[in-house]
């Protein structure tokens, strides 16, 4: 008899590895909201405070990059048909990750930013080459690339320039050692770990992702080839820049291409769903497309920002708090929401039934996610993110506290349907034991 | 005896988890060749490098295993000609909304 060929099964790391990622990373989003909530009062002002910046990077590294370390871990294989290089570092990564993430936002949250400070740097820095150094190797036995491929290899770069960029600040901050302001190396820190780094990988993974789920054919790349070139060069150049202190010209001319790249690829997601079979939008779907819609407003703001005069420092710091959040909470989180809402029925789907369809009715994967409490979630979500928006702008605390409770609601709900679909997985590996 | 009807009847029950329809209503399966001692499928997938739709030809192995255990069975996984949406029957395109 002749197996047929699986290119997912012989590939796909295993599912504990992939999945510890994701709880983690949803555990950090709620323990985000929850802190947050707590601390609402602490939401205005200048945003370099130490509970602000602990709460950045909860988001950032424990929500929103852990997740797409998982999600690479998994797709990286199956897109570009390669085995992942060592999946045992995929392990000590997370552990050196986590450990580094727990110390660094105990240092920020009591600003205690010496040596246990910069070690706990060093860890996250060191889990981060071991993500690069792991999907490097992995990619570097790619036989066909495509468009994905290169907009993953372009962001392991961005975020080498991140972690770095992320250490030296931190080191700066315990033994101050930059002569220039402290505030403009974060300033490049996060749009290079925002733009290159996230964003990049949005732009890859979403490019494969979108049209599959979507089952959209017959459209065009050229936007988001456009956009690959604009946001690399818009990075680039205003990085360099930003560091040189050049012409104010030059960086703004370097700011709009940034924008023009962002913009060409919003209009290759409009071109993706579009010519989309699937009309129906599902709830994983609907948060993507709003997720872009945030992903605009976020531009738009950052362009407000970067050229406008700063005027009234109290308006210009509330409307930088709420750029990081349209950026963070409307755009990322949303996005990831949606996403990990199509991914984790998937990955249990894939490990629990995929060897029965075929022999046996097997459940479909919208069958595995509680859609209702989703599309409930999806409300209060974007209702809660509306609120705060509103609230931080009018400078109105108890608009904003409403904000984030509604915000910490939907992660709890959010966090509730994704270990339901995680359940179904244990259960079933429970029954099949005991048969 | 097993027949290229029986075969096609059988793949209906192969559904795509992510759409909900079978490979038959998607237009996955370009053709059915059975001898005395095996069965071939030639089929596609609606996209090259899809986890999911990787698990696909595996479940049309199962399906037809299970309708004649005896019979050796081959997918002959294609990419040319390459799936294009005009090969969803009607069917599966009023599933998917339209």
């Amino acid at each position: 008899m002749t197996s047929p060929i699986n290119i997912s099964s012989k590939i796909a790391p295993s599912f504990s590895m992939v999945s510890k990622y994701f709880i983690a990373s949803v555990a950090s989003f709620v323990v985000f909201c929850v802190l947050l909530l707590l601390n609402y009062y602490e939401i205005h002002g200048h945003h370099f405070q130490p509970k602000l910046l602990a709460l950045t990077h909860i988001l950032t590294l424990g929500w929103i990059s852990m997740i797409i370390f998982g999600a690479m871990f998994q797709l990286v294989p199956v897109v570009l048909e390669v085995k992942l290089h060592n999946e045992k570092l995929g392990e000590v990564q997370f552990w050196l990750y986590c450990i580094g993430i727990i110390g660094m936002v105990y240092g920020f949250w009591t600003f205690s930013v010496g040596m246990h400070f910069t070690a706990s740097a060093v860890m996250v820095t060191a889990a981060m080459f071991l993500f690069i150094y792991n999907i490097f190797r992995t990619m570097t036995n790619v036989t066909k690339w495509n468009i994905t491929g290169l907009f993953l290899l372009t962001a392991l770069v961005y975020l080498a320039l991140t972690a770095l960029s992320g250490l030296i600040l931190g080191y700066n901050l315990g033994f101050p050692f930059l002569d220039r302001s402290h505030f403009d190396y974060l300033t490049l820190h996060a749009h290079i770990g925002f733009i290159g780094w996230v964003l990049m990988v949005i732009m890859g993974v979403g490019l494969k992702l979108i049209p599959m789920f979507g089952l959209s054919h017959n459209f065009s790349t050229v936007p988001a080839k456009t956009a690959f070139i604009l946001v690399n060069i818009g990075l680039l150049g205003a990085t360099i820049e930003w560091i040189l202190t050049g012409a104010v010209w030059l960086l703004n001319v370097y700011i709009a291409i940034l924008m023009l790249g962002i913009v060409s690829f919003i209009i290759q997601i409009i071109s993706i769903l579009k010519n989309r079979m699937k009309l129906t939008l599902d709830i994983g779907m609907k948060h993507s497309a709003v997720a872009f819609g945030y992903a605009v407003v976020a531009t738009f703001v950052g362009g407000l920002l970067a050229w406008s005069n700063p005027g009234d420092e109290g308006i210009r710091e509330q409307t930088v708090l709420v750029y990081g959040l349209i950026i963070m909470v409307g755009f990322f989180s949303m996005l990831i929401v949606g996403q990990m809402y199509k991914i984790v029925p998937f990955l249990v789907w894939f490990h629990t039934f995929s060897d029965r369809a075929g022999k046996e009715k097997v459940p479909l994967l919208k069958d595995l996610l509680n859609e209702s409490l989703a599309t409930v979630q999806f409300w209060i979500l974007n209702a809660g993110i509306l609120t705060m928006i509103a609230g931080t702008l009018l400078i109105q605390q108890t608009v904003q506290f409403i904000g984030i409770a509604l915000i910490t609601i939907a992660a709890l709900l959010f966090a509730y349907n994704i270990g339901n679909v995680f359940y179904i997985r244990k259960l079933h590996a429970n029954r099949r034991k005991s048969t | 005896m097993l027949t290229e009807e029986k075969v096609h009847n059988a793949l209906y029950s192969v559904i795509d988890p992510e759409l909900g329809i079978d490979v038959v209503n998607l237009g996955l399966i370009y053709g059915i060749d059975i001898d005395d001692d095996s069965v071939t499928v030639t089929m596609t997938l609606t996209t090259p490098g899809c986890p999911l739709h990787e698990s696909m030809s595996s479940a049309v192995y199962n399906a037809i295993r299970t309708l004649d255990p005896d019979k050796e069975v081959k997918i002959n996984l294609v990419w040319d000609p390459p799936w294009t949406p005009e090969r969803l029957t009607d069917q599966a395109k009023e599933m998917l909304g339209w």
